[in-house]
């Protein structure tokens, strides 16, 4: 009896192709930085809702736990945490927008080079307005926690 | 296969899965969510800062803010929309990294489970603190 062909999965990169930006382009990276700061945020939170919990045990553990995160270390840890919730909170809007279709422009006959009529300078802007948010809430979450 | 049964045998696939909530209503969910999210964390970013920094993370401080009813529905506000937004962004990256029904329904079933057990957790710390 013949066996039954399963599908070839050959052609799966998986996770180790989600995460080589190597061939991107701008939209492409910005769609990979969405889904790392995603993730990164996530875990974030869960550690962030563990280690407001310890309250309810008192004092001396709030205070402890504190010890642990109020460092150079932890402050730059919530600088990174800045930067990306500004960024997946900018680029969102801007791909809750290109969902809805505004900013794509539109369709045209695709012509030599072969640019993509989608990747125009309004996502292009949506993509560099994300980054300098990101960057300028960076430097203001160092002023508070270092106090510059 | 005819134009007639193929429609069938999507039908049934349909009937089958027991579709609760179509995928665009959960994407319009994530937006929203999302949305709602960037709010309402900006309304407790702004209340931590209303005091010095290294003040507003004293105990009492703490204790007093979650006395507050305005204050303790912001948070649990953010632990839902936070909850559902990141937990159905997980579920969407592990659907696009495989698809097949029994992942599907594994990845549902975990990343619902996580939600509501954090969402329980965090829920579990608002009511006890305010109890403090």
């Amino acid at each position: 009896m013949k066996e039954i062909e399963r599908p070839s999965r050959n052609n799966l990169e998986g996770i180790g192709g989600w995460l080589n930006p190597s061939r991107y382009g701008w939209e492409r990276i910005s769609y990979w930085f969405q889904r790392l700061t995603g993730v990164f945020l996530l875990i974030y939170f869960i550690g962030h809702v563990y280690e407001t919990s310890t309250i309810v045990n008192g004092q001396n553990a709030w205070d402890s736990f504190l010890e642990l995160t109020q460092t150079v270390w932890g402050h730059l840890f919530l600088i990174m945490v800045i930067g990306a919730s500004t960024f997946h909170s900018a680029n969102g809007i801007r791909l809750i927008f290109t969902h809805a279709g505004i900013g794509l422009g539109t369709p045209g006959r695709p012509d030599y080079p072969y640019n993509p009529a989608s990747l125009n300078y309004r996502q292009k802007s949506g993509i560099w307005i994300a980054l300098i948010l990101a960057a300028a809430a960076m430097f203001y979450g160092f002023n508070v926690l270092f106090g510059v | 296969m005819d134009l007639m049964s193929c429609l069938e045998c999507n039908e049934s696939i349909k009937m089958t899965s027991r579709t609760i909530l179509k995928e665009s209503q959960i994407m319009k969910i994530h937006y929203i969510t999302g949305i709602a999210a960037v709010f309402v964390v900006a309304l407790h970013i702004m209340m931590r800062l209303v005091v010095p920094f290294e003040q507003s993370l004293e105990y009492n401080y703490i204790i007093a803010n979650y006395k507050n009813i305005v204050y303790v529905l912001i948070l649990e506000a953010i632990l839902v929309l936070i909850s559902v937004h990141g937990f159905n962004g997980i579920r969407i990256i592990l659907l696009e990294l495989r698809q097949s029904r029994p992942w599907e329904n594994m990845v549902t079933v975990v990343t619902i489970s996580s939600m509501i057990g954090l969402i329980a957790y965090g829920t579990r710390t608002i009511i006890v603190a305010n109890g403090l």
